[in-house]
């Protein structure tokens, strides 16, 4: 049997996270996890925890910023935003995993 | 970019690790609670969405342990666990904290002090403004490398040409008596520096009253002027300001005092007073001066160097007459201007300085692998925590790092200990240059550098790599495995091969080098403990010299003497080429035996040293006669060859008592220098034994007649006499003031150096010898400990590893004696192995190293004592450790196994 559900390629997380946030604007730990659940369908595995990890990594690198504000259902929480140096990031990044993603399914691609 | 934010951001949160923890756990908490949420609208029960929120977030513990890993600098949190921990074992092990801690200080100290030494000399920069951009331009002999002054008249032709340096100018130093109240010869001499006016330019100091010298004041015609510094200004004229205009006499001449200079102005090296320099004054431009400048804005050392180059020497330097036969290969060169004052020989520096800091680093490995003998026995006995550690998840490298660690923490510890010692040694070393006045005024050892105190540190930290990585590896590379299947057993362990040979080689090093060690050092300390042997003090001593630096010649000496016999208080007086106890060397060849009186023997040429003497030396010494005769006139015939030794002589080469007969064998000089086969003089017969001069020596002596013909190696020279010493009946003081008037009066060409009491230099000589002396004290002391330690350690671990065999054996009624010779036995054989060892080892050793040329003082029965010093050690370490083993219950002995 087949399991149908996949591993976040490492290194994606970031990338997903970000993407996130560009789509999402400011958005809370929990709000992203569920959000990228989502996108995924179900189809991939999120440890939720690994977020936390990954929003530490980005904002250590100025491509995400912190502010505590209040959530949707009246919560104190955490909320993360883009800065201008994670969007030119989140540029470059996804320009190189096209790129990638390209090389891959070509190579990937039956040969006819 | 983003590697600097991220380490920027980890250190902010290492600082505020506690708020970042309270932060977190307030976000994870407000996740929970909206997961909870979600999971009871997509209509779970409560509990079962609190279940669900908590598996989709994960282990809280984990992420809040990973969250603190990322976000912050782990690692010091790890070392800094680690080196609690090491502190803790050096106090729970304070014997091996103690002992290694003292053996690693002594050789860090000995490391860090060399390194002092040489970055002092040879990092020295001058401290005045750009001091680090002042030269000094000399000639350098091609072949030897050795470096010279340069001549007045290539200096000349330098501050002509050169662009790449500025401010060229030159100096050289007279000694001349002051005399503030016009000449006083009996005056004690100061240094002045004939110096060119641009030297004052260099050095970018002004004048702290009046002026500096200038151009106009090196002219022929000039009224002769002299700046003075502070502390003859305080000095001999009170501090007042009208000392400018004052005369002023440095020996026979009178000057007109034009400036003084600040407080601590020395340029160029350690003068007082600053005459100009006019050349060609001396009818000679080739007279060398030490030439300096600085390098013009923008240029370097290499360019410098360069156009010199290009330059080159003017042709009467290049093939002076004195060496035009070999034709040395000069050329000039530009150097640091502190290293114009260092000579070295070959010229090297650096390959100096590498050779001895590679000694430096080579001298930390013996210590070492003692320490490391004895953490490696440490940790044995540590091999359930390690193999509790490995199990509970830490690697092999976490486990290293930690032994590392307590390592490092006992290194640091001892590094810091080690420069108290460098700083000691320092000021023992700075006090001895004060005291012979010729310091350079940037030369400071009393005060180490930051560069000392992180070279100290790197040796701490290569004496914790090889005392503690070599064990960690070793222990964690066998224990883990044979820990995790023996945990709570103890019978498994054995100390391998390799360490029990360690500690065999160790007893066996410490038993054949601590008495060597001990002779040597006390060789060295005895004359300085025991005194001199007669009254030092009643003895006056001065260097004399003309004032070009050649002996005076005979007639000329002999006028001095008849003058100084008349003064009163003066008893009886000596000319030799050296004071007693501060003789040259030189090698020596000994005949065989009376029987065959001109045939070598086999043990080769001997270090003795040497002085000649008259009828006055013997008298004014009272050197006893102990066998034989004196020397007398009819010696000074040619062919007599007669020779005196003292008793040290006799003793060490034939082991010559009293009423024995050395008297009528044979020696002969050795020039060992050439590069072919060794010359000797003529063969010398040794007619009489005198005593010791001074006392307590242990020099080997050899007395040829003043007035025989030189009988030293074929080539070498005879020495000149140009010691005086002088008993007295009274005042040194009033004696050293009479001796310079006479001396002045007899021919004001004559230089008195050194006028001190031969007791002054006795003590001067023994600041020369006490701190090498103190050091190789300090490492005998460390390797006895060591070897104790060492011991202690084996026995010990003997009664650890046996622990078992011994509570069983005891509750069967085994005798305890019988008992502890069985457990001892393999113990008591090491020791036992590494004494005999060492026994014939100390017997090669003392014929192979010459230790009596080393100074050696040798102690009757020192070797056999260090022997069974060792073995009382090994049987101390053996009853303490077994009254422990004796006290194992049998029962805990069986719970083990």
């Amino acid at each position: 049997m087949t399991d149908k559900k996949s591993s976040i390629l490492q290194g994606t997380l970031d990338l997903m996270v970000l993407k996130t946030l560009e789509q999402m604007g400011p958005l809370h730990g929990y709000g992203i996890a569920r959000r990228i659940e989502q996108v995924g369908e179900d189809a991939l595995v999120v440890n939720q925890g690994t977020i936390y990890l990954c929003l530490v990594r980005l904002g250590q690198k100025k491509w995400i910023e912190s502010e505590w504000g209040t959530s949707e259902n009246n919560r104190r929480a955490k909320f993360y935003a883009l800065t201008p140096l994670g969007r030119k990031q989140l540029a470059a990044e996804t320009e190189n995993w096209q790129r990638v993603a390209g090389v891959m399914d070509r190579l990937l691609q039956p040969a006819e | 970019m983003s590697f600097f934010h991220t380490l920027m951001s980890k250190v902010r949160s290492y600082r505020n690790d506690d708020a970042l923890d309270l932060e977190l756990q307030e976000e994870l908490e407000a996740h929970l609670a909206m997961a909870e949420e979600d999971f009871v609208r997509r209509g779970h029960g409560p509990s079962e969405a609190r279940r669900l929120a908590r598996i989709e977030l994960g282990g809280v513990s984990q992420l809040r342990q990973a969250h603190r890993e990322t976000r912050g600098l782990p690692w010091i949190d790890a070392y800094r666990l680690d080196i609690k921990l090491g502190v803790r074992m050096l106090r729970k092990s304070w014997g091996l904290t103690l002992i290694g801690g003292l053996a690693m200080a002594v050789v860090i100290a000995i490391g860090g002090g060399v390194f002092n030494l040489f970055h002092t000399v040879l990092g020295a920069t001058v401290p005045l403004d750009e001091g680090d951009r002042i030269v000094a331009l000399m000639t350098v002999d091609g072949r030897s490398g050795e470096r010279s002054q340069p001549a007045w008249q290539d200096v000349e032709r330098w501050q002509e040409m050169l662009s790449s340096v500025d401010e060229i100018g030159a100096f050289r130093t007279l000694s001349r008596p002051l005399g503030v109240d016009g000449p006083a010869p009996g005056a004690a001499p100061s240094l002045i520096a004939e110096m060119t006016p641009s030297g004052f330019e260099l050095a970018r100091v002004p004048a702290r009253l009046g002026r500096y010298l200038v151009d106009e004041d090196a002219s022929s015609s000039a009224e002769p002027v002299v700046v003075i510094g502070h502390g003859i200004w305080t000095r001999h004229f009170g501090g007042a300001d009208t000392v400018i205009g004052r005369p002023l006499s440095l020996g026979t001449e009178t000057y007109t005092v034009v400036g003084v200079m600040p407080e601590g102005f020395a340029f160029p090296v350690n003068h007082k007073f600053w005459i100009p320099l006019k050349p060609g004054d001396d009818g000679s431009d080739a007279a060398s001066v030490f030439a300096f400048g600085r390098l013009a804005p923008g240029a370097s050392v290499e360019q410098a160097q360069a156009e010199v180059a290009a330059l080159g020497l003017l042709p009467a330097v290049e093939a002076p007459s004195a060496a035009a036969a070999s034709g040395p290969a000069l050329s000039p060169v530009v150097v640091p201007y502190t290293l114009g004052f260092v000579r070295v020989d070959g010229g090297d520096e650096k390959a100096l300085a590498a050779l001895m800091l590679t000694l430096v680093v080579l001298l930390l490995i013996p210590p070492c692998a003692n320490i490391a003998i004895l953490i490696y026995a440490r940790t044995v006995t540590r091999q359930e925590e390690i193999a509790a550690r490995y199990v509970l998840g830490a690697s092999r490298g976490r486990i290293i790092a930690q032994l590392f660690a307590e390592v490092t923490v006992l290194a640091l510890l001892s590094a810091a200990v080690a420069l108290v010692f460098v700083q000691l040694g320092g000021e023992h070393l700075q006090q001895k240059l004060v005291l012979e006045g010729d310091a350079p005024f940037w030369i400071d050892f009393s005060h180490f550098s930051w560069t000392t105190v992180l070279f100290t540190g790197a040796l701490a930290v290569l004496a914790a790599g090889i005392a503690g990585l070599l064990p960690a590896v070793q222990a964690t590379g066998s224990l883990m495995d044979l820990g995790l299947r023996a945990l709570g057993s103890r019978t498994g362990l054995r100390l391998g091969l390799t360490w029990t040979t360690l500690i065999v080689v160790q007893i066996a090093l410490a038993v054949a080098v601590l008495p060597m060690a001990v002779s040597v050092s006390w060789g060295s300390l005895r004359p300085g403990i025991l005194g001199p042997g007669f009254d030092a003090d009643r003895f006056l001593t001065a260097e004399l010299t003309l004032e070009n630096g050649e002996a005076a010649d005979p007639a000329l000496r002999q006028e001095l003497l008849r003058r100084l016999e008349a003064e009163p208080g003066f008893a009886s007086m000596s000319f030799n080429p050296r004071l007693p106890g501060r003789e040259s060397w030189a090698f020596v060849e000994i005949a065989e035996s009376e029987s065959d009186p001109f045939r070598p023997s086999g043990r080769g040429p001997v270090v003795i040293d040497f002085n000649t003497i008259d009828q006055a030396f013997l008298d004014t010494f009272e050197v006893e006669l102990l066998g034989g005769r004196l020397l007398h006139a009819a010696d000074g015939a040619p062919g007599r060859n007669a020779v005196l030794v003292n008793r040290t002589f006799a003793e060490h080469l034939s082991g010559w008592e009293p009423g024995q007969e050395i008297l009528g064998r044979h020696l002969r000089f050795l020039d060992r220098s050439r590069d072919d086969e060794p010359v000797h003089g003529p063969w010398l017969e040794i007619v009489g034994v005198v005593g010791d001069l001074p006392a307590n020596t242990t020099t080997r002596l050899v007395y040829h007649w003043a007035d025989a013909p030189w009988a030293g190696a074929p080539g070498t020279q005879a020495p000149e006499a140009t010691a005086l010493s002088i008993q007295l009946h009274g005042d040194m003081e009033d004696a050293a003031a009479r001796l310079r008037a006479v001396a002045a009066d007899v021919d004001p060409a004559l230089r008195l150096g050194d006028v001190l009491s031969l007791q002054e230099v006795y003590r001067r000589n023994q600041l020369d010898e006490t701190l090498p002396a103190y050091a190789l004290a300090g490492v005998t002391l460390s390797v006895l400990l060591l070897s104790a330690a060492g011991m202690y350690a084996l026995m010990s671990f003997t009664v650890v590893r046996r622990r078992r065999e011994i509570g069983i054996r005891s509750a069967l009624g085994a005798r305890p004696g019988r008992l502890l010779l069985d457990v001892f036995k393999r113990a008591f054989l090491q020791v036992a192995v590494g004494a005999g060892c060492g026994v014939t080892l100390a017997a090669v050793l003392s014929h192979l190293l010459p230790l009596q040329d080393m100074g050696a003082q040798e102690i009757p029965g020192i070797v056999p004592a260090a022997a069974v010093l060792m073995i009382g050690i090994g049987i101390a370490a053996a009853l303490v450790t077994s009254r422990r083993g004796l006290k194992t219950e049998p029962t805990d002995a069986l719970r083990q196994s």
